[in-house]
């Protein structure tokens, strides 16, 4: 089965910067990139993630996770959302423990 | 001032709830509203959104989208990108407009019965924000389109659409009420949420926006995807809800979403695939209907049903055949029955597009090429008449939709046809086997009579097409018509001469003789061999069934199927007919099944 999962990221002048983070962060992951003008699909294979640090890096100004939210129409697989980074992953091969998904510990 | 990080203290804020003791639990969250089923109360405490807003956040964020689309708007509302948009575009956007506008608002309702019957305080602080994003999308799809109505009245029908009777807005509020305002708050989260709006709706919203942006729509296409970053938030109140569903009651959980997938993939099948596939410019499609849904149902959203460990909905197979078939046949009926929509459809079919229809569809031609030739002579030889529609499409009674358009001609697997049921003395029509079982499970809270039944009952008067089309709203400046003139059929004058076409339809055509004075009309479910729908076909007990099945020809042949030198042939209930025989004879009755199609094929 495929595993394809990330953000559907929506036309800004962000979107660069955004990917350019989700490179970074993912040492060793094959990063694939759709561009559909209207909206580019950032694809990995299981598990992606992109910390707030990398996307200020590339962007070059403070930013707040919350504001990935207005760039992100869409995304596959099932999302975790912390102030410092979010993770997009698909779990059937590895199964979540009991109780909330990405609680702090 | 450091703040404390959100993770810190925001479970401890989101998960706020009271015992009560002054009433029951059960008064407070009955299960006609809330629907636990057989989830034991103590089982939601584990309900967890993944997607995590505050409110001074969700605030912060909403007012950069708004300041983000509503300036866009500003800028563009002075220069003259509008006047310059193809009028196949065009009617993408008012299609959408009039369609989902005032569905937005319903769906404010939806969030909010969640956020008042949700069985625990972090999936009800989510739906309050669904209700607030929810309140954004029906105002701007209100407010962009509103001011458009000076240059084309077709634009009011954003509001006006979703209070009137038309026939495509019966269909999507029988889908959307059963979706939205019947079923319990977890049935809801199911629908909604997570099938509807983490799959269909990307379809609508983040796809057609490539096509929008592509067309020169920028205004569109940013308004739409700012929509949807609201939904990917907010429909994450699915996951929760499925996952603790799945642990007490898979089959529900499956049930659910299983019917809540078809009814909705037979309405994108008229909203999203003639947009993409006929009405957005040749040059500016991104990719066919057919392969956005591929990536985004087929790949994106069965990826995440099989997360959950849910199975593909058992009639996976008929949904990927009817990509290649379900919105060709949805187009060529709105397309016919144009002046029943309020925007003008775009043929589409120019050799060019067809060329295009081809390569992505291989079956397109032997499926539907006939069909657009018989109508392409008669736009060309001047024969308007033939090209508009003198009845109605028999219509489903679970997705609304007509019976025919969920299988296609020359098609042996899912053919033209209807899959009836009798119940309680009333045969009721489905477009497919599917409808018809979710029909038959969900019988007891279905009520939405269809336009046909509605017609038949004497609920529309006149009984006659302008009867009709008034019933519906349609005002002669609403009433959709060829999105350019008809300008696509013209290159086939040179190729298609009269003298290679069959011939023009013999017998009797126009007007039915008024009936003697103790003749019964017999509205029966007709179809004509290699047509696409069947119709309303109103017979006489007295007709002989060669009257009745010239009757049937009449609606089909030089029409949509082109005439031949041969008789007609009646098949009812399995058998071929006697021509001779009267239809009281014959033992045809009102809402019955009729073939009828060429003698020489029987």
């Amino acid at each position: 089965m495929s595993k394809s999962v990330g953000p559907v990221l929506r036309m800004s002048d962000d979107v660069e910067g955004i990917v350019a983070a989700i490179v970074d962060d993912n040492p060793g992951q094959e990063v694939t990139v759709v561009d559909r003008g209207a909206y580019t699909r950032v694809s990995g294979d299981g598990e992606l993630r992109v910390t707030r640090e990398s996307i200020e890096r590339h962007l070059g100004r403070a930013f707040a996770m919350r504001q990935l939210e207005g760039l992100m129409s869409a995304f596959a697989g099932r999302i975790e959302m912390t102030s410092d980074e979010v993770r997009w992953r698909l779990r059937s091969e590895n199964p979540a423990p009991p109780g909330r998904a990405g609680e702090p510990a | 001032m450091a703040r404390m990080a959100r993770e810190e203290w925001y479970d401890i804020a989101r998960d706020l709830d009271w015992e009560l003791s002054y009433v029951d639990y059960e008064a407070v969250f009955p299960e006609w509203m809330s629907g636990p089923g057989k989830v034991p109360r103590e089982a939601w405490a584990k309900w967890d959104e993944p997607y995590k807003v505050t409110y001074p956040e969700y605030v912060a964020t909403q007012r950069e989208k708004e300041t983000g689309a509503y300036s866009v708007k500003a800028v563009l509302q002075k220069s003259r990108v509008f006047d310059q948009l193809d009028e196949g575009w065009k009617s993408v956007a008012k299609e959408h407009f009039g369609a989902v506008a005032l569905i937005e608002d319903l769906a404010v309702y939806a969030e909010l019965r969640m956020a008042r019957f949700g069985l625990s305080p972090a999936w009800r602080n989510m739906a309050i924000f669904g209700a607030l994003d929810e309140t954004r999308h029906a105002q701007i799809s209100l407010y962009f389109p509103h001011a458009l109505i000076g240059k084309d009245a077709q634009y009011d029908w954003a509001h006006k659409a979703y209070q009137t009777n038309q026939w495509g807005i019966i269909a999507a509020r029988a889908t959307f009420d059963g979706m939205m305002m019947n079923p319990n708050v977890v049935d809801v989260a199911i629908q909604l949420p997570f099938t509807f709006e983490t799959g269909f709706t990307n379809v609508q919203f983040v796809a057609l926006a490539a096509d929008a942006l592509e067309s020169g729509d920028i205004n569109f296409a940013n308004m739409i995807s700012s929509i949807q970053t609201d939904e990917a938030r907010h429909s994450q109140q699915g996951g929760p809800t499925l996952e603790i569903l799945i642990e007490h009651d898979p089959r529900r959980a499956q049930w659910i979403i299983d019917k809540t997938f078809w009814t909705s993939a037979r309405l994108f099948s008229i909203l999203t695939g003639p947009a993409m596939d006929y009405y957005t410019p040749l040059a500016m499609r991104k990719q066919s209907y057919q392969e956005f849904m591929q990536e985004w149902i087929g790949g994106q959203f069965l990826d995440q049903l099989r997360d959950y460990g849910l199975k593909k909905p058992w009639y996976w197979d008929e949904f990927v055949a009817g990509l290649d078939t379900w919105h060709h046949s949805l187009h060529l009926g709105v397309w016919y029955w144009r002046p029943t929509v309020w925007w003008n459809p775009q043929g589409g079919v120019s050799p060019e597009e067809r060329d295009w229809l081809h390569d992505k569809y291989p079956q397109w031609e032997e499926r539907f090429g006939p069909i657009w030739d018989v109508i392409i002579d008669n736009i060309n030889d001047n024969r308007m008449g033939l090209t508009l529609p003198q009845t109605l499409p028999w219509l489903c009674n679970l997705c609304h939709l007509p019976i025919g358009t969920a299988g296609s001609p020359h098609n042996e697997k899912f053919p033209v046809r209807s899959y009836p049921v009798t119940y309680n003395g009333h045969t009721y029509h489905f477009c497919s086997r599917p409808c018809r079982q979710i029909w038959w499970e969900d019988r007891d809270t279905l009520y939405d009579k269809t336009v046909i039944e509605r017609l038949l009952g004497g609920e529309i008067q006149p009984p006659t097409v302008e009867g009709i089309l008034t019933w519906m709203g349609l005002t002669p400046d609403i009433m959709g018509d060829d999105a350019y003139g008809y300008r696509w059929a013209r290159p086939y004058a040179r190729t298609r001469a009269p003298q290679d076409r069959p011939g023009r339809p013999h017998g009797a055509t126009g007007q039915v003789a008024p009936p003697p004075g103790d003749a019964r009309p017999v509205p029966v479910n007709a179809l004509f061999e290699n047509d696409f729908v069947t119709q309303l076909v109103i017979v006489l007990d007295t007709d002989t069934v060669q009257e009745a099945a010239r009757k049937v020809a009449e609606q089909v042949v030089g029409r949509r199927v082109a005439p031949r030198d041969a008789g007609l042939v009646v098949r009812h209930a399995g058998t071929v007919v006697p021509g001779g025989m009267t239809v009281a004879e014959s033992g045809i009755s009102a809402l019955d099944i009729v073939t009828v199609g060429w003698a020489e094929d029987a």
